[in-house]
């Protein structure tokens, strides 16, 4: 197959209230498919849906109606399970045990042997970071140090298809960027990765595709470069050395003109027009150019857009 | 899981509740377990019971109660037992010194234990010893005065002392109106067949169940002796007529002075017997035996 | 493979809750208890081994059923309020797998404590045998050191196992732990009270529907009043072998079936 993961016209309602239950619906009609290989984030606000479709492939929640595959089996057939890992979101343990007894005991359910079993253990909580830790017991972790061991557990029968739910929460930026590298070198592993979150700027960095979910609905589906349009919004042109009679002058050629400091001012100019002449005139007039940027549209930007 | 296999388990599993039931079943006829009597009682001093139940004397007596209930029923069921009924007296005295005014366990207590083999052991004394415990919790509970009559008139046949209780239970707050004459009746007239039978044309409309039919089956006896008096004054009118005395029901039919063969209240038919020209129960009347005191 | 996970369950199953503080308390106190059995039988006109006896195993056999009832409700139920559930159930393991692991894990638990305290009373009985006179120990139905006993033990080790597997059904689709623990104890006492409503026809007299419901559910019950051999076994009374095989198959298939239950009704379970 050549899907990791394929879902047609998934939908899932929830009952709200006991004397008169009101149907809730948590995702509307989902239709996506995430290839194998590359990193595919699930991206939206709080509620929009994203924990509901990442149990729904795990069959810790059943739809109401359409129909979900990973690897081309329904959720839930241990034959998928036996090629993925999951990291729930907030994940919480057995405290009575130490971070590598709940490893090796996740290994055992995949059927390896007891020596392979506290061998991955070992090798998974050292990719994490955990290494040093192994042995106390999770009671004494702290949340970010949980966060890890959900990851490293995850990870711990080298599968196929890796699912995050939030893998950022939890975590201070050097954690972060450590899974950031993590994510990435799971790609490069050769792994499907599939994650959720509500922080963009980690899409971007780390997504070959996205898919952006408000109210339960796909908004926005695609490789970031077909999202963005690739198009430029224009440019923006930094100077300094622009007198106040210049900047008058070429404030009605721009969309935007943006005192910074002392002579130096930045220059929004439009979609339609090249930077070059500006440049051009701008060095004519004696000013000296700092920089010259385009203007992409940002996944935040297609974000605010699509979900307002 | 499919709808399917769910429903196959879930009658799998009504099946193996069915099957479980089926072994237990099984077991209980091949190995009977046979109950150990508990012939035995821990504590025999209400005293010291009362000690051991810290704060829950109520809950104590409740189970003692219980348990004098449930011996009695027991060796009630059980008429070979050697020390049948032995337990009863020791329970009910726990558990009216655990909770001294527990009035259901002093009535029915003194009825169980003023049975008269084979229904009880026929301790009339310790029913009395009973009931006037629960006199000393409860001085005005006429319900206890008037059992002590009760008592004393069927099984110890101390008319005297029957009389005396009536009318101390009649001067009780809330006796009810029929125990005045009850009390005077039984002193003028005591052990007299019409004495008794109001006494327990009284007792008749109990709101205890046990009471109500003890006492409408011996006015059914009461009934049954009249009826025998009225047999046997026409088997003697028989003889002045034709100077001899019937030999059968049949005679006395005949001479169109029966219409059919007589029969007590649960229809179990009169014995005539013509060698002593006496009317007797028929030995198999569910009202047999009658109370000693009523036969002539 | 099935059986290898469903030993990993239950293994763990039975670390955690061996650790469990609630085990140990009850344990405390039915050891206390059975000290006490000690002092009571001074009071008791020379009964001692029969107290001792008596109480040790009724004491043993409420404890188990405390231990039962407060750690198998929240089998599955603490699971998924906590949340470490989903992990487990992303890992290749059937549910009915995770069922029957969290019921043998428990099993485990249950048995080695109540042996624990078998073992225990056993040693009160020894001192018991060890200080006593000639005379005494002449009126004792049956020895100090009774064997007998353990039959008692097995009979009261499979009414747990039974026990467990109700805990474990009622563990199974209601969150609220409190729930759990009412049911629970509600039917294991209607349990204790099998014997009678079973033959309820014969005691009291009632409309022949009624007589007929009544011991319907009585047969339908799990009987745990059918485990008490214990008055049997104290009196030094011989125990056929055959009630007590038949009653630990009775346990079998009731536990089965309630298991059976248990795997269906997690199967729908969804968790939010």
């Amino acid at each position: 197959m050549a899907n990791a993961v394929s879902t047609d016209r998934l939908t899932k309602d929830f009952t709200a209230g006991f004397w008169r239950p009101r149907p809730h619906r948590g995702l509307d009609a989902l239709t996506f498919d995430i290839p194998l290989g590359g990193v595919f984030g699930l991206l939206g606000p709080n509620g929009a849906g994203k924990s509901t479709t990442l149990k729904l492939l795990l069959n810790l929640l059943r739809p109401t109606s359409g129909r979900a595959e990973v690897f081309g089996l329904p959720p839930g057939d241990v034959r998928a399970h036996q090629r993925l890992g999951f990291l729930p979101e907030n994940p919480t343990f057995y405290d009575h045990l130490s971070a590598h007894e709940l490893v090796a005991y996740f290994a055992g359910l995949f059927g390896y042997p007891a020596a392979d079993c506290r061998a991955r253990a070992t090798r998974v909580l050292d990719q994490v970071g955990l290494g040093a830790d192994r042995d106390r017991p999770l009671r004494q972790y702290s949340k970010g140090m949980v966060q890890r061991v959900g990851i490293a557990q995850a990870l711990v029968n080298d599968p196929e298809l890796v699912i995050f739910d939030e893998p950022m929460s939890g975590l201070d930026p050097v954690g972060r960027r450590e899974v950031r590298e993590l994510i990435l070198k799971l790609r490069d592993e050769g792994r499907t990765v599939l994650f959720s979150s509500h922080i963009l700027s980690d899409a971007e960095l780390l997504c070959s595709r996205v898919g952006i979910l408000a109210k339960g609905k796909l908004v926005a589906a695609g490789s970031l470069t077909e999202l963005t349009a690739g198009a430029s919004r224009g440019w923006e042109v930094v100077a300094e050395g622009v007198t106040d009679v210049l900047a008058q002058r070429l404030r009605a050629r721009v969309v935007r003109v943006t005192p910074i400091s002392d002579q130096r001012y930045s220059f929004d100019l439009g979609g339609a027009d090249r930077p070059e002449p500006f440049i051009a005139e701008l060095a004519a007039a004696g000013a000296v150019l700092v920089s010259a940027a385009p203007l992409r549209t940002t996944l935040e930007d297609v974000f605010m857009e699509r979900v307002q | 899981m499919t709808g399917r296999t769910r429903a196959l388990i879930v009658m799998m599993a009504l099946a193996g509740v069915g099957a479980a039931a089926g072994v237990l079943h099984a077991r209980e006829s091949a190995y009977p377990l046979a109950p150990v009597a508990e012939r035995l009682l821990y504590l025999r001093s209400g005293k010291t019971a009362d000690r051991i139940m810290l704060d829950f004397d109520a809950l104590a007596a409740d189970i003692y109660w219980i348990r004098s209930i449930q011996s009695y029923g027991r060796d009630l069921k059980n008429r070979a037992q050697p020390d049948r009924f032995a337990l009863v007296g020791p329970l009910l005295d726990l558990t009216t010194t655990l909770d001294p005014h527990f009035l259901i366990a002093y009535r029915f207590g003194s009825v169980f234990l003023s049975f008269e083999p084979p229904n009880g052991p026929g301790r009339a004394d310790l029913a009395i010893q009973l009931l006037e415990k629960g006199l000393a919790a409860d001085p005005t509970r006429w319900q206890l005065a008037y059992d002590l009559g009760f008592v004393h008139y069927f099984h110890t046949r101390n008319y005297a002392a029957a009389a005396e209780w009536f009318e101390r239970a009649a001067a009780l707050p809330n006796a009810p109106p029929y125990i005045g004459p009850l009390a005077a009746v039984t002193k003028a007239e005591g052990g007299n067949r019409q004495g008794a039978r109001q006494m327990l044309r009284g007792l008749a409309v109990s709101e205890e169940d046990y009471i109500r039919r003890a006492a409408e089956r011996s006015l059914q006896q009461l009934d049954a002796l009249d009826a025998i008096d009225q047999l046997e004054a026409l088997v003697q009118r028989f003889n002045e007529i034709h100077g001899r005395y019937p030999s059968g029901w049949q005679d006395l039919i005949a001479d169109r002075a029966l219409t059919g063969p007589p029969a007590d209240g649960q229809n179990a038919p009169f014995v005539y017997d013509p060698a002593t020209h006496r009317v007797a129960l028929s030995p198999g009347s569910p009202l047999m035996p009658l109370p000693e005191m009523l036969r002539r | 493979m099935t059986g290898r996970r469903v030993g990993l369950v239950a293994w763990h199953v039975f670390k955690e809750s061996v650790r469990d503080r609630v085990l140990y308390a009850i344990a405390a106190f039915a050891g206390l208890l059975v000290l006490g059995s000690v002092l009571i039988g001074q009071i008791t006109a020379g009964q001692d081994l029969k107290i001792i006896k008596d109480l040790g195993l009724a004491t043993i056999e409420i404890a188990g059923a405390l231990m039962t009832i407060f750690i198998g409700v929240g089998l599955v139920s603490r699971e998924i309020d906590r949340r470490s559930i989903f992990a487990l159930l992303a890992k290749p393991l059937p549910r009915w797998e995770f069922i029957v692991g969290k019921y043998f894990g428990l099993v485990l638990t249950i048995t080695v404590n109540l042996w624990a305290m078998a073992a225990a009373l056993y040693l009160v009985l020894a001192w018991q045998d060890m200080t006593a006179t000639e005379g005494a120990r002449l009126s004792w139905p049956a020895p100090a050191l009774d064997p007998r006993l353990l039959w008692a033990m097995v009979m009261i080790t499979a009414e747990m196992a039974l026990l467990t597997a109700v805990a474990l059904f009622f563990s199974s689709f209601s969150s609220s732990a409190l729930l759990s623990v009412a049911f629970t104890v509600g039917i294991f006492v209607a349990g204790l009270a099998s014997t009678d409503l079973r033959h309820f026809n014969d005691i009291v007299q009632v409309h022949p529907a009624v007589g007929w419901l009544v011991g319907a559910i009585g047969w339908a019950l799990p009987a745990f009043s059918e485990f008490d051999i214990k008055s049997q076994v104290v009196h030094g009374l011989p125990v056929a072998p055959g009630l007590i095989a038949a009653m630990v198959g009775y346990a079998a298939i009731y536990s089965a079936a309630a298991i059976a239950m248990s795997v269906v009704v997690f199967a729908r379970r969804e968790f939010k």
